[in-house]
């Protein structure tokens, strides 16, 4: 058959862009060339741009030589040399791209079959041109649920309606550009570091409800991510005598994450302890506190970080005194920096008291911890929100936050960086799309030089390809689901995280999106760092898959990893997460927590639902993460980081 | 000049169309640009296809086929069609193999068959395309017997679709090219 042919849309390429959905690109596969021919005029008929290719390998190279080549992958189910699905996944592994799926049969299991695998659609043959005339959406729906996944959970969970406060979260934390047609990672790059003005644009779109793409799974992994993190706060509180996490204790998901927090050197698993091994023990906390706040510094000067950091400990207010650090541990254990949740333990504890003053904001905090869980990019909605909430809290936001996203995710790290390390100003938030999860976990110390890895991550255009790297590994992709911030996909790599070996399984099941969720936080880290990042998230995710053992060791990269760089941290939060379990543990807790954890992610199904459940082990509305969360999701956040 | 017709669109101009199902109808042409003889081959053309359709050989996505061609693409159905009865004579060898070297091997046999019937399917021929699906609900029942008949009415089907569109494709030429139908000037 005849090789990939392409075919010029009517509409000149040059304005091709500007008038999208006309225009829009797509890339038709099928081994049947009467399909494909009539599927190609159909498509040019739309005024696409049509290029096809009966043969999947072609089609891959084609999309791995540019990713940017595409807007849309149009692909049959049944192919001589590559079965549908797998090309389905890989795309949307490496690419992040939509594609639909075309076929002859529409059995529900297949249709259900392609779903799961990722397909943002289902067609049957033979095609009509009114279906084809409508698949622009997808793209669109694509660039917002990864981008506003976040945001649009968090404004869920912030029950605030497109008003000020939403435009306002949006601006800092979407602040993407309203180029449609442009690639989702860019623009999610830019929605980490564009303004505001820029953001509001987005901001409607982000109201558009049709944009969210996974809530639920987002929202059970938040719920995860709190369960997590109230977990490590009442390891937190256990260890440094606080009881921050008490009111956490509420919170059901704690229970699930016992395994993890079982012992102190489990309490690692909080925002910490995933990252950190060695911080298992709250003692190696106190250690840390010192260090951290120099791994802030390191983090990149992003004041960011303190922002987030601030916010953090804005966060901590809803949190009884170690909150804070818990948050700052959450954050930095993400990080990997132990040390630096020490010192944020340290002096979050001091900023704390201060700050618990302020339980109202807390409260607040916790409705934007409970966004934020919500979203991946919670962080930088969060920030928004606490921003909002958190009157007290001016502050945060004038950290020198470089990206409007990072002032969210800042928000509540930032709080706590502010008040606490001067140095944090330093701290890129920037990667806070990443560090959102920072924030939503905890934002002590940790998550500060977490968030400053991730601020600086999340650093204004970052180019997504750093973030496509991540994506590329599997593995890597879980690493960085690590990051809470990570939409609802991100649930799935944190699952992942869990299981190691189990995660990879997940990966496979997860859509795309998810892998596109984790690119989507770290993208904006910094492209350096990032690349840094995900080399060490791709060994971090080659070792998951080889077993969970090796994923200690890929915690202990990440952390490393931590400090090199922020945007490490996203990713080593994650990762850490999952490995910190095993890490966390050395060969203690990471044989409770983290064979459990993995045990409960192998075993539970495909879905990843089932595996936030049985992680989660808690059945709660995600919305209502408010209630108790606040600062319990912020902890488990930081748990999970 | 005074014409007889009645606006329609740009794109159907230069086909027959009967008015078949959603197709549009058959825009009259210009009297004093068409001579006679193109004329009733037009309407033949039409009256061959509405009967193709009627009868089910072809469905209403062979209209669409027919809609998609246009001046950019002005012998796309012909083209289509052309591909089409490649391509299936392919897949009907195929399937003619496996039947005798694969023995109820019944697995093999549908995923021929689905081949088969998506081709059918994007060109609408429907008549074709349901002697598949009886063939693919033989195989999923393990009738051998059922799906060799199956095969054979596939076959036939195919056989017949192909000569009917001969026809067809044959009238259309003799209607004349696109250029002969105008439109009307009222």
């Amino acid at each position: 058959m005849r090789a990939a042919e392409e075919r010029k849309g009517v509409v000149p390429a040059a304005r091709r862009r500007d008038q999208f959905p006309v225009g829009m690109r797509v890339l038709a596969v099928d081994d049947d060339p009467v399909c494909l021919k009539v599927l190609e005029t159909l498509l040019l008929r739309c005024q696409y741009h049509v290029t096809t290719t009966n043969q999947a390998a072609i089609a891959l190279k084609m999309l791995r030589e540019n990713r940017d080549m595409f807007d849309l992958v149009i692909s049959d189910v049944h192919m001589p040399d590559m079965d549908g699905f797998k090309l389905l996944e890989l795309v949307g592994l490496e690419m992040d791209l939509p594609v639909i799926m075309l076929s002859v049969n529409g059995e529900t299991k297949t249709v259900l079959k392609g779903i799961t695998h990722g397909a943002c659609d289902y067609l049957l043959k033979p095609v009509r041109i009114e279906e084809l005339r409508n698949i622009w959406q997808h793209v669109i729906r694509r660039k917002f649920s990864t981008r506003d996944r976040a945001n649009l959970d968090f404004y869920e969970e912030c029950n605030k309606p497109p008003n000020a406060d939403s435009d306002h979260v949006h601006g800092h934390v979407t602040c993407g550009s309203p180029d449609q047609s442009g690639r989702p990672s860019k623009k999610r790059k830019e929605y980490c570091s564009e303004e505001e003005d820029e953001g509001e644009v987005n901001t409607q779109d982000i109201d558009d409800p049709s944009a969210p793409k996974k809530p639920r799974k987002y929202r059970l992994y938040l719920k995860r991510l709190s369960a997590v993190a109230s977990q490590q706060v009442s390891i937190v509180a256990a260890l440094g005598g606080r009881d921050p996490f008490l009111h956490m204790g509420g919170f059901e998901g704690l229970q699930g994450y016992q395994a993890f927090t079982s012992s102190a050197a489990l309490s690692s698993f909080t925002p910490h302890g995933l990252l950190n091994s060695p911080r298992n023990n709250p003692a190696a906390l106190g250690t840390q506190g010192v260090p951290a706040s120099k791994s802030i510094q390191t983090m990149s000067g992003s004041h960011t970080l303190s922002h987030s950091i601030n916010d953090a400990n804005k966060y901590h207010l809803s949190l009884p005194g170690n909150q804070k650090g818990n948050l700052g541990q959450g954050l930095a254990t993400s990080l990997g920096q132990t040390q630096m949740q020490q010192k944020w333990i340290h002096e979050e504890t001091d900023d704390l008291s201060t700050i618990l003053s302020g339980n109202g904001l807390s409260n607040g905090m916790s409705g934007t911890l409970q966004s934020v869980t919500s979203s991946p990019l919670l962080p930088q909605e969060l920030a928004e929100c606490t921003q909002a909430k958190i009157v007290s809290q001016p502050s945060i936001r004038t950290s020198s936050v470089s990206s409007e996203h990072i002032e969210g995710a800042v928000g509540v790290s930032s709080g706590l960086l502010e008040s606490r390390v001067s140095q944090q100003s330093t701290i890129p938030l920037s990667g806070f799309s990443a560090n959102g999860l920072l924030i939503h976990g905890s934002f002590n110390n940790t998550c500060a030089n977490k968030l400053g890895g991730t601020s600086s991550s999340c650093a204004p255009a970052r180019s997504s390809n750093d973030l496509m790297v991540a994506r590329d590994t599997k593995g890597g992709a879980s690493s960085f689901g690590g990051a809470m911030l990570l939409p609802p996909d991100t649930e799935q790599k944190y699952l992942n995280f869990g299981g190691g070996n189990g995660l990879k399984q997940k990966f496979d099941d997860r859509t795309a999106d998810s892998l596109f969720d984790l690119k989507f936080v770290w993208s904006s880290v910094p492209s350096s760092q990032l690349a840094s990042n995900i080399g060490a998230h791709h060994a971090m995710s080659q070792r998951w898959n080889n077993s969970s053992s090796n994923s200690s060791n890929i915690g202990a990269r990440m952390i490393g990893q931590a400090t090199s760089s922020g945007s490490t941290v996203i990713p080593q939060m994650k990762t850490d997460f999952l490995v910190s379990g095993d890490m966390a543990m050395p060969k203690n807790a990471s044989d409770l927590s983290i064979p459990k954890l993995q045990s409960e992610l192998s075993s539970s199904s495909c879905s990843f639902d089932g595996l936030l459940n049985s992680i989660v082990k808690v059945e709660k509305d995600d919305v209502t993460f408010s209630d108790d969360l606040g600062c319990g999701d912020f902890y488990s956040l930081g748990a999970c980081i | 000049m005074p014409t007889i017709g009645f606006a329609f669109e740009e794109s159907i101009v230069s086909t027959p169309r009967l008015p078949i199902g959603r197709c549009t109808l058959l825009p009259l042409l210009d009297p004093s640009r068409m001579s006679l003889e193109r004329i009733v081959s037009r309407v033949t053309s039409n009256q061959s296809r509405k009967l193709a359709v009627g009868k089910g050989y072809l469905d209403e996505q062979f209209c669409q086929v027919e809609d998609l061609q246009d001046e950019a693409s002005p012998n796309f159905v012909e083209e289509v069609v052309t591909l089409f009865f490649k391509d299936s004579g392919r897949l009907m060898s195929n399937i003619e193999q496996a039947l005798e070297k694969y023995p109820r091997d019944f697995n093999r046999w549908d995923t021929y068959m689905q081949q088969l019937k998506g081709s059918c399917s994007s060109i609408g021929a429907s008549r074709m395309k349901n002697e598949c699906m009886s063939f693919r609900d033989s195989c999923g029942q393990g009738n051998v017997e059922g799906c060799m008949r199956s095969f054979q009415k596939v076959k036939r089907e195919h056989a017949v679709l192909r000569q009917k569109l001969e026809s067809y494709f044959q009238l259309l030429r003799q209607a004349g090219p696109a250029g002969a139908a105008t439109r009307p000037v009222m």
